[in-house]
């Protein structure tokens, strides 16, 4: 009972893992280039959500859509700010420097304007856990047995639900199809009339907007703060890595590893070791896969 | 730079006497604290210098060296830490060594190296955002593991160390200096020598094109890894100076940031500089204590002013420096120009001797290229008798380039034998067929950009150094001889394909055809007894055509055995002894430049035929 409790909060870790990588995944499909600043773009979504959540009491769907909006105009800052000038200059490393610096900036703009401190994220489903199979009290309430909190449930079917919507999208749709194509040859869907650049903006939107999605739907569980994304960020990649970049549901099966095997052994092991065993697994994975579970392997052509 | 081209004045010879003023800093600076920083700028520049290794002349990011630095701080502090200092109520430490601080530093380099080197091999599969992540990960393990083994480590709380004496001399506070500068130059010393060598050129090579670097006889793996173990080991060697800086070592130092703030200082200062180098260290530490009023702000300060350099001085301080520098004085090289034109005027640039071994100088043997279903190549046979041109030739898409990458190695064939005098190729990689005297050149240019032309040259004569890493390192007579040879030889083979005027210029300003010219004397840098040349033509003038047409018939008078895959029907046939020609992979024709023009299926293959009588069933 214990471990199916520990496989459900598992599951959730790693579905915002794979939420994030998600947002890694689409911004790579378009521009090749990674966004660093991904967590602390999540850490940005936890804290103006609380702050209209919690500290100014708006109801939840409105402060949702407000962090939203912010997750789109941030992508495209973002975009013209730290990645573009990068992709003009055919840097190697620029773009990663550029968006760890846009990552510093926030995460610091967050400590100086907001606080240093920890906060408590108020679940809108409540935060007393849904208990099943456990022992009738006398008021008629359940305790022990397996405990489930509602918000972990709603993360696991919401980042389901992103996801499917995204890829379904990008099958369906025309404007899909032509993300795709951007994806697979930038100058060839150029030439096909795709508005290139307009797609790539579109995919920096639409990534950093899911991760300040995750940052509402991670934060009941962990705390609000201002480092919240850091170390989030470093495994939402190790988690779209796993399963190669280039693969939507690869990334599902790297965030779920990670996030279960986090939890199995900070319960069984060690809790100061629980980020290892995936980390371990993720190098060795790598050294026999070297672009992921589901990544394809470049051919050297001459 | 000038290798003895001209003898340095009195005022040159003088300048290593600058390399003592720092050592008067504690003297002219009555202020302890200013004194530290200075200290601090050292040991972390040669953090620095150590991310360079990997990052500026490997070109591949590492985000984790925070955790090789940790290495070496660690094992420093855990194997020097008295129980006098670290014994109190909160003490988890168990094991108390007690080494000297010069018996620590050893096994901390080594650990650090050691790390370096399992490091290295994901580095050989991975590249780009998947290496990247590898080094985060390396990093964020290592940290873990100091803040977790309590037993060793003492956890979050740290090790106080005893502060470094010499007798009764205090070589701590101030006087810690006098210990750090002079490590830093000898390992400034090691790194530059290191990097302007054929090692580094190796490393650079690798970074712009691993295929061609392999082409030109290096080995692509035991090179890589050496630059990791390299790396790593001067990181061991920092973080074992950093434990003394403050006596004092706790996890919190080593975090990812720390690592992602050390890449910054490594662009702001500039890549492939030790001036860069100790210009982004001095930033990180310098920085955070000229916003010392407004600290709150410091990173955001930070990550701005990266924004900003990245969008304007993407090549650094250094960079900028140099290039304003360039414009005020533009570089002159006439001086060296004129001691390599007379010392390379009377060489031979096809020294080596005759090949050895018998036969013809390529034979293939019912070759075979399957890529899944696709069958590129089939059922080849091939002969190139010795110190002949052979004309490969067949309408694009039908085996010609494929041949020439089974051939270096790149591939390896699904069936069929191939030998080049006598010697079986089958078992030997691609750099060591290089070795074995079979050089090429690339239909689409495969040249190393930042290096000036002479030195991709120098690229080609990799095989040709003998010298140690040690003698490399420590510029011993034998490394400087070798380097000094080589640099005439290479310019030798510059004049040798016309290419001279541009020696000290960048490969990647050179226009088009000279391009192609350098890839062509690169390749002879080999040696080879047998150069492929992969549609040299491709892409030129009439006239550029004409002076290839004249290189490979002094080439080929020189002995050399070659096999010319070109599209200019011209000039294969003016220049082939023999031609083959290749259609589907399949090869249908072969004989004198005469007979293949009158080919049938020749003419076919190219043209097409009228379908008139014959209907296939």
């Amino acid at each position: 009972m214990q471990t199916l409790q520990l496989l459900i909060s598992g599951v959730a870790q790693g579905m915002i893992y794979a939420l994030v990588a998600f947002g890694y995944n689409i911004t790579f499909a378009t521009s090749k280039t990674l966004n660093f600043s991904l967590g602390n773009f999540l850490m940005l979504g936890g804290v103006v959500g609380f702050i209209l959540y919690m500290s100014h009491s708006w109801p939840f769907f409105a402060a949702l859509a407000a962090v939203v909006a912010v997750g789109v105009v941030g992508g495209a800052v973002l975009l013209k700010v730290a990645v573009e000038p990068s992709m003009k200059q055919r840097s190697a490393y620029g773009w990663i420097l550029a968006t760890l610096a846009v990552g510093i900036v926030l995460r610091n703009a967050a400590e100086v304007f907001w606080s240093t401190d920890d906060f408590k994220f108020r679940s809108p489903l409540g935060d007393s856990p849904w208990r099943f199979f456990g022992e009738r009290q006398p008021d008629g309430s359940l305790s022990g047995g397996l405990g489930v909190y509602p918000q972990e449930v709603l993360i696991i079917l919401v980042s389901l639900a992103i996801v499917a919507a995204v890829e379904l999208f990008k099958r369906r749709t025309v404007f899909g199809k032509a993300v795709v194509a951007v994806s697979e040859d930038k100058d060839t869907a150029s030439l096909m009339g795709i508005d290139q650049k307009f797609v790539i903006l579109f995919s920096f939107m639409l990534s950093t907007a899911i991760a300040t999605v995750g940052g509402v739907l991670v934060a009941p569980i962990t705390l609000v703060s201002a480092t919240m994304g850091t170390v989030l960020g470093v495994k939402a990649y190790s988690a779209s890595i796993i399963g190669g970049l280039e693969s939507g549901f690869g990334v599902v099966v790297g965030g779920l590893f990670l996030g279960v095997s986090e939890s199995l052994t900070a319960r069984f092991v060690s809790t100061g070791y629980k980020d290892v065993p995936g980390f371990v697994v993720l190098v060795l994975l790598l050294l026999f896969k070297p672009s992921g579970l589901f990544g394809r392997a470049a051919i050297r052509k001459v | 730079m000038g290798a003895g081209a001209t003898r340095p004045s009195w005022l040159r010879r003088l300048a290593p006497l600058l390399l003592l003023l720092p050592l008067l800093i504690p003297r002219a600076v009555d202020n302890s604290y200013y004194v530290g920083m200075v200290s601090r700028i050292l040991v972390y520049a040669m953090l620095v210098a150590s991310l360079d290794l990997v990052v500026g002349y490997l070109g591949d990011v590492s985000i984790g060296h925070a955790g090789l630095f940790a290495i070496g701080a660690y094992t420093v502090a855990v194997l020097t830490a008295s129980p006098t200092l670290n014994t109190d109520a909160y003490s988890t430490i168990q094991h108390w060594p007690q080494l000297s601080f010069l018996m620590a530093l050893v096994p901390a380099i080594a650990l650090a190296a050691f790390a370096g080197f399992l490091l290295g091999f994901p580095a050989l599969r991975s590249s780009g955002p998947y290496l990247a992540v590898i080094t985060i990960v390396y990093g964020l393990i290592i940290y873990t593991f100091i803040n977790e083994q309590e037993s060793l480590t003492n956890g979050t709380k740290g090790i106080t160390l005893t502060p470094l004496h010499l007798g009764a001399v205090k070589l701590s506070g101030v006087n810690y200096l006098y210990v750090v500068y002079p490590v830093l130059v000898l390992v400034l010393f090691v790194v530059h020598n290191v990097t302007h060598s054929f090692w580094g050129r190796a490393f650079e090579a690798i970074k712009y094109s691993s295929v061609a670097a392999e082409c030109c006889g290096i080995g692509r793996s035991y090179f890589k890894v050496s630059a990791f173990v390299l790396s790593a080991a001067v990181a061991g060697v920092a973080g074992g100076f950093f434990a003394q800086l403050d006596s004092y070592v706790a996890p919190n130092t080593f975090a990812y940031s720390f690592s992602v703030e050390f890449l910054i200082a490594l662009i702001f200062g500039g890549v492939r500089s030790i001036a860069g180098n100790v210009v982004g260290a001095a930033l990180v530490v310098v920085l955070p204590d000229l916003f010392a009023g407004f600290a709150d702000y410091r990173l955001m300060v930070y990550g701005s002013l990266l924004l900003v350099v990245l969008y304007f001085v993407p090549e650094g301080m250094v960079g900028l420096v140099r290039r304003g520098w360039g414009r005020l004085r533009p570089p002159d090289h006439t001086a060296e120009s004129a001691f390599l034109e007379a010392q390379a005027a009377g060489l031979d640039v096809f020294g080596g001797a005759p090949p050895s071994g018998d036969g013809m100088a390529l034979r293939l043997q019912g070759l075979e290229m399957k890529f899944g279903g696709l069958t590129a190549v089939r059922d080849l046979d091939l002969e190139v008798p010795r110190g002949a041109v052979r004309g490969l030739i067949g309408p694009n898409g039908s085996g010609k380039s494929t041949t020439v990458n089974v051939l270096t190695g790149l591939y390896t064939p699904t069936a069929g034998r191939l030998f080049s005098f006598g010697q079986d190729l089958a078992p030997l990689k691609t750099h060591q067929r290089a070795r074995a005297g079979i050089a090429r050149t690339f239909q689409n240019l495969q040249l190393f950009g930042d290096l000036t032309v002479l030195e991709n040259v120098m690229v080609g004569l990799h095989p040709s150094f003998r010298a140690s890493l040690l003698e490399v390192a420590f510029r011993l007579p034998r490394a400087r001889r070798e380097e000094a040879g080589a640099r005439v030889r290479a310019y030798a083979l510059l004049r040798f394909v016309g290419l001279q005027q541009a020696a000290f210029d960048k490969a990647r300003n050179l226009a088009y055809g000279q391009a192609r010219l350098l890839e062509i004397a690169r390749a002879l840098a080999l040696s080879p007894k047998l150069l492929l040349l992969d549609e040299p033509a491709a892409g030129l003038t009439a006239g550029e055509i004409q002076s290839i047409n004249g290189l490979i018939q002094r080439m080929k008078a020189a002995g050399l055995s070659i096999l010319l895959i070109e599209h200019h029907m011209d000039m294969v046939m003016a220049m082939s002894d023999d031609v083959s020609v290749l259609d589907f992979g399949k090869k249908i024709a072969e004989g004198t430049p005469k007979r293949i023009q009158e080919d049938p299926a020749v003419v076919e293959a190219y043209l097409g035929t009228h379908k008139t009588s014959s209907v296939v069933v």
